[in-house]
């Protein structure tokens, strides 16, 4: 079993109302529920079905995901910020699995 | 479905290779079949196959999924490659031009590949004055298709926007 490892690209500092880029990925096999093994039997659908970006506490982006996602989803997303604050970043898995990542992000 | 060949139109007059004193009857079974073919080779070489899901079909799906009619606008741009060598990283971008205030911004984009076996692919969910309808990601394709984009205004309006990509692999097996 590959172990799911969230990364994310997050400026440290930005300026008050700047749009900064976030680019979130997250290592994971994505399985679709269509593939079948070497014996016939369907592989179950294990994917991460949901991510959500949290600026203190709040969500502020958020994508639905389906199987045709790619292996080892990635996202690249913009925010803007008025104050400082903790910028979280959730992935959900099928299954109840959650990974997440935190982020103190300083606004000049 | 390549789009119907207006055989009148297509044909090529056959010039040298038959000559001109077969003008009177040079529309033949047989030129008649090779020019067909000919153009309706060319025809899908211009229109990749599946050309033919016109706007009324991908409506009407649009419909069925979100209940409402969308209006094709280009306030909404997908950008992804028109060829890609495989169908299981396939980049995605989308973009929508949106102030997004409280009172006018994007709700959602929600991607949809109405040729792979499970057609939903994504839906991105965005927040006024705190992100940007502004998202690149990558996706997978079973064949090569239109990839719709739909987007959701705070009025409640439904963009829409679609562009074909060719993938040489099926990325969903």
């Amino acid at each position: 079993m590959v172990p799911v490892t969230p990364r994310v690209q997050v400026p440290s500092s930005v300026t008050r109302g700047e749009v900064f880029q976030v680019k979130a990925l997250v290592g994971h096999k994505m399985e679709t529920g269509l593939r079948r093994d070497n014996e016939g039997h369907v592989i179950p659908r294990d994917i991460i079905n949901k991510f959500v970006c949290r600026f203190n506490g709040i969500a502020v982006f958020s994508a639905d995901l389906h199987e045709a996602v790619s292996a080892n989803p990635y996202l690249e997303f913009y925010l803007r910020a008025t104050e400082s604050g903790r910028l979280e970043f959730v992935w959900y898995e099928d299954g109840g699995g959650v990974y997440s990542l935190a982020h103190q992000l300083v606004v000049d | 479905m390549p789009k119907p060949v207006d055989v009148e139109a297509s044909i090529t007059p056959p010039g040298s290779r038959i000559g001109k004193n077969l003008s009177a009857n040079w529309l033949t079974r047989r030129t008649l079949v090779s020019a067909s073919a000919a153009t309706l080779a060319l025809t899908i070489a211009v229109t990749p196959a599946g050309a033919g899901e016109d706007d009324d079909d991908t409506i009407e799906l649009v419909k069925r999924l979100t209940g409402k009619t969308p209006a094709v606008s280009d306030r909404l741009r997908l950008s992804m490659p028109a060829t890609f060598p495989n169908g299981y990283t396939v980049p995605l971008g989308i973009e929508v031009e949106s102030p997004m205030t409280e009172s006018d911004h994007v709700r959602y984009v929600r991607i949809v590949a109405p040729r792979n076996p499970l057609i939903e692919v994504a839906t991105f969910h965005f927040v006024p004055e705190r992100s940007l309808p502004h998202v690149s990601t990558r996706i997978r394709l079973a064949e090569p298709q239109f990839i719709l984009a739909l987007a959701e205004l705070s009025n409640g309006a439904l963009l829409m926007t679609k562009t074909w990509v060719d993938v040489a692999t099926n990325g969903c097996a």
